[in-house]
């Protein structure tokens, strides 16, 4: 009897050893080398090939059916099976082609995007945008040029947007994705509680100054409330929004250069200047008297959530779209609350419309159905039925049309497909696309910065650091360590802190990134005739 | 040498059976670890998108140049090692000394309780362990704050404390993984004979002696082989859990920082195939070094208990 239980014991000893084996092993799966395993595409030439090249082949071959691997950020929406069967049954008939719609959703989708482009992995259609480093990924060639290929392939799409975004979007001479056309503000604005400046009689926040008395008011009148949001990403929410408001940046430029919008080519040191050590005074001022959260860097909410559930009181920075969101999820739990807006550009004299980059789909340089990609992607661009399913879902089922305005069916959780659903934002067209009522007051700012519109100068810039990748790595090592406790107000002696960052920076190959950053930048603006 | 290779093959073909059973393991390894190996040249090429790895360019070392141009490839290296010491000393002595508590209790259903309770965290996830740590513990709202507060002390900004996280850190490892640990040794002392126990008894062994004395002898080869198991996976920090405490608080990367974040949040920005190959290479050749010193040491002292 002891014999055989210890048999036994010995033989689940093992198995549990051999499973942590085979977990370990299954775990270094994970490493980017080594998943280059790609999911076979079902482009096998079936032998279906439609008689007739049906409806208008655009120049193209159509006669394969193929499947189109399309990758999209963030979530699928949950009816995404029934519009891609519709989509496809008609993609089927219009260009003998299948589409199947992949999501990365939002966790780590950094990591993903750069291993679908980096593994050889098939796909045949991408999203792109500055956010996602477009322009350096071009510049590597990650993409297909699409030069010779649009007037083929998609004529009309080609037609569609207008020259000059062409020109916009153009890296090294070559168009490597299809911009959005849609118009639209992406800049920053200060947000605040309209209800409770009112109540306490607080400046209306339009510069720093009456932004911080209002913070004050705040922390003076509701001290439980923080008054304003800054979250983790403390270069982003705070630094980049502060350059942009007080100092006139000409875009949130990285490795702590410095230059105008008015002057781009003036470039100066941010980092370790005067003007930094009075800004990391303020920030630090800010975490004294309770403005920001002692903990910010590790804090895991949203900013936009905090003013939804009332934890803060303000966003330093935030586009009109995503300010009318939240004033929409925060009124849906507290009607009685206000949310006010105002944007940077009103006070700085200048607003600048999105810039084409900015949503963009490309195809991979790995993709084997160039042609028929670009040709679906028209249709999804050009063909308002396959644009309305995929940016509205079914009509009558997921939406409906009142008055010229689109009204969801249902509410948020019984409804299958929500508006632009599909993170649609990169093939949306003007002349198709429906909006919610509230939406009118996105129009309405949008209006009032037309008026003092100027052109992006800075998103147009393809940095390339191959030269000096190493050292911008380390860099990006020593900003997190050393500037983000300074950014976050957590460092008790300013001067030291800085002194200290500008050391570890310097060592780690500060002037050898910015002299490459700077040269680019400033052959970039010779190169497109600014200044 | 003709002879030799005689010898080979008439092995194999005395023990082809035996040979046969190995097979599907050894194709397992050659496709899933060693075949994969061929992409350690990443590390040595400078990366691009629409070409060949061979047909890169070769730049010898520069991809592992970041590792050390911001001067902290040694603090690195320091902290990775000696988190994990902590780990595997601090675990396995608790696991074995816990082991030995239960195997010693009398009340069935008291043990099969205790047995879960301890277990039951090992299924908890970083991030949520990661929430849970930040409202103990953050400034404003933290239970700790409150609880010192009412107190009438003064509030504590746990997450300006660098030193504090090294005891937080691995306290949270243990409390999360010493449960799974300790049901190997559990499983391991099942199986020692009745029989050393009676005759210790009749000997007049008191409960503690019987444990010192036989128990924990017993488990030593189990011990052993944990050991070594662990070792392999030293340079491998546990990045979740590094990762979702302190996130971007770089405040505290002096003391909680290991390679793995450390390449994390340098690649994050700039993704370079090359870069990423070059620090898993850095990281699996310390860990292979590792190993063999520390199996050859085992060798030398026993050589039953080596791995190889």
């Amino acid at each position: 009897m002891p014999g055989k239980l210890k048999k036994s014991v010995g033989l689940l000893l093992s198995v549990v050893l051999l499973l942590s084996l085979i977990t370990a092993c299954s775990s270094k799966n994970n490493k980017p080398a080594e998943s280059a395993s790609s999911p076979q595409a079902s482009n096998s030439p079936s032998a279906e090939t439609s008689e007739s090249p049906s409806s208008e082949p655009a120049g193209i071959d159509t006669s394969k059916k193929v499947e189109l691997q399309f990758y999209m950020l963030g979530n699928a929406p949950k009816d995404l099976a029934k519009v891609e069967a519709e989509i496809n049954k008609m993609a089927l008939e219009d260009l003998n082609a299948t589409v199947k719609f992949n999501f990365t959703t939002w966790t780590d989708w950094d990591q993903k995007y750069k291993l679908l482009l980096s593994t050889g992995q098939k796909v045949d259609l991408i999203f792109t945008a500055e956010w996602t480093q477009y322009q350096q990924y071009a510049k590597k060639k990650a993409f297909l040029p699409l030069d010779d290929l649009l007037p083929k392939a998609a004529p009309v799409l080609n037609q569609f947007v207008p020259q000059d975004m062409w020109e916009a979007v153009k890296i090294d001479g070559k168009i490597y994705t299809v911009p959005a056309t849609y118009k639209e503000y992406v800049t920053g604005g200060f947000v605040w509680r309209e209800d409770l400046r009112q109540k306490y009689d607080l400046p209306k926040p339009v510069d720093m100054a009456t932004f911080e008395a209002y913070l004050e008011g705040i922390k003076k009148n509701e001290p439980n409330l923080q008054p304003v949001a800054i979250g983790a990403d403390v270069a982003a929410a705070l630094s980049d929004a502060h350059l942009d408001i007080a100092r006139d940046i000409v875009g949130p430029m990285p490795y702590g250069v410095f230059a105008p919008y008015s002057n781009p080519s003036q470039m100066t040191n941010y980092w370790g200047s005067a003007e930094h050590l009075e800004d990391l005074k303020l920030y630090r001022s800010w975490a004294e008297k309770g403005y920001i959260s002692k903990n910010e860097l590790n804090v895991k909410d949203t900013n936009q959530d905090k003013i939804v559930n009332g934890t803060a009181a303000a966003l330093l920075g935030d586009n009109p779209t995503r300010y009318n969101q939240t004033l929409n999820n925060m009124k849906s739990l507290h009607p009685d609350w206000e949310l006010g807006y105002h944007p940077y550009g009103l006070t700085k004299g200048y607003a600048t419309p999105v810039h084409p980059i900015h949503n963009g789909f490309a195809i991979p340089a790995h993709s084997d159905n160039a042609e028929r990609a670009l040709a679906f992607y028209e249709k999804m661009v050009t063909d308002k039925r396959y644009n309305h399913l995929t940016q509205y879902g079914f009509e009558g089922v997921n939406y409906e049309v009142d008055n010229g305005y689109y009204k969801l069916i249902g509410n948020a959780d019984t409804n299958g497909f929500l508006r632009e659903n599909m993170q649609g934002w990169a093939w949306r067209n003007p002349e198709f696309m429906l909006f919610e009522p509230s939406y009118d007051g996105v129009k309405a700012i949008f209006d009032e910065l037309d008026k003092i519109q100027k052109p992006d100068i800075y998103t147009g810039f393809a940095e390339d650091y191959t030269e000096y990748q190493a050292e911008r790595a380390a860099l990006e090592q020593v900003e997190k360590q050393y500037l983000f406790p300074l950014l976050a107000g957590q460092v008790a002696d300013v001067e030291k802190g800085l002194a200290t960052f500008m050391d570890k920076a310097k060592q780690a190959g500060l002037e050898k990134v910015q002299q490459g950053y700077t040269k680019q930048w400033l052959a970039y603006l010779q190169e497109s005739g600014i200044q | 040498m003709k002879t030799k290779r005689k010898g080979l093959w008439h092995e194999l073909y005395a023990n082809r059976i035996l040979f046969l059973m190995l097979l599907p393991v050894l194709v397992y390894f050659l496709i899933n670890n060693y075949a994969p190996m061929i992409g350690i040249y990443y590390a040595f090429v400078q990366f691009e998108f629409n070409t060949s790895m061979f047909n890169m360019n070769f730049v010898g070392l520069k991809n592992f140049e970041f590792l050390w141009k911001s001067g902290k490839l040694i603090e690195l290296t320091v902290n990775t090692i000696g988190y994990n010491l902590a780990f595997i000393v601090l675990g396995n002595v608790l696991s074995i000394s816990v082991a030995v508590l239960l195997s010693e209790l009398k009340g069935k259903w008291f043990k099969k309780i205790t047995q879960s309770v301890l277990f039951l965290p090992y299924f908890v996830s970083f991030v949520i362990l990661s929430v849970i740590v930040f409202n103990l513990f953050n400034y404003e709202q933290g239970v700790l704050n409150t609880v010192l507060e009412r107190l009438g002390a003064e509030p504590l900004d746990v997450y300006n404390k660098p030193a504090l996280w090294i005891f937080f850190i691995i306290f949270f490892y243990l409390w999360k993984n010493f449960g799974y640990s300790m049901v190997i040794y559990l499983a391991a002392i099942t199986g020692i004979s009745e029989e050393y126990y009676e005759a210790a008894r009749i000997d007049g062994a008191n409960t503690f002696q019987r444990a010192w004395h036989i128990t924990v002898p017993m488990l030593k080869s189990t011990f052993v082989i944990l050991l070594l198991f662990s070792l392999g996976t030293i340079m491998k920090g546990q990045f979740d859990l590094f990762y979702q405490m302190v996130g971007n608080n770089g405040l505290l990367y002096s003391t909680t920082d290991i390679l793995d974040t450390y390449v994390y949040r340098s690649l994050k920005v700039t993704f370079d195939m090359g870069m990423a190959t070059a620090a898993g290479v850095y990281q699996s050749l310390f860990g292979f070094a590792l190993i063999m010193v520390v199996n050859g040491i085992i060798r030398k002292v026993n050589k039953d208990y080596a791995l190889f």
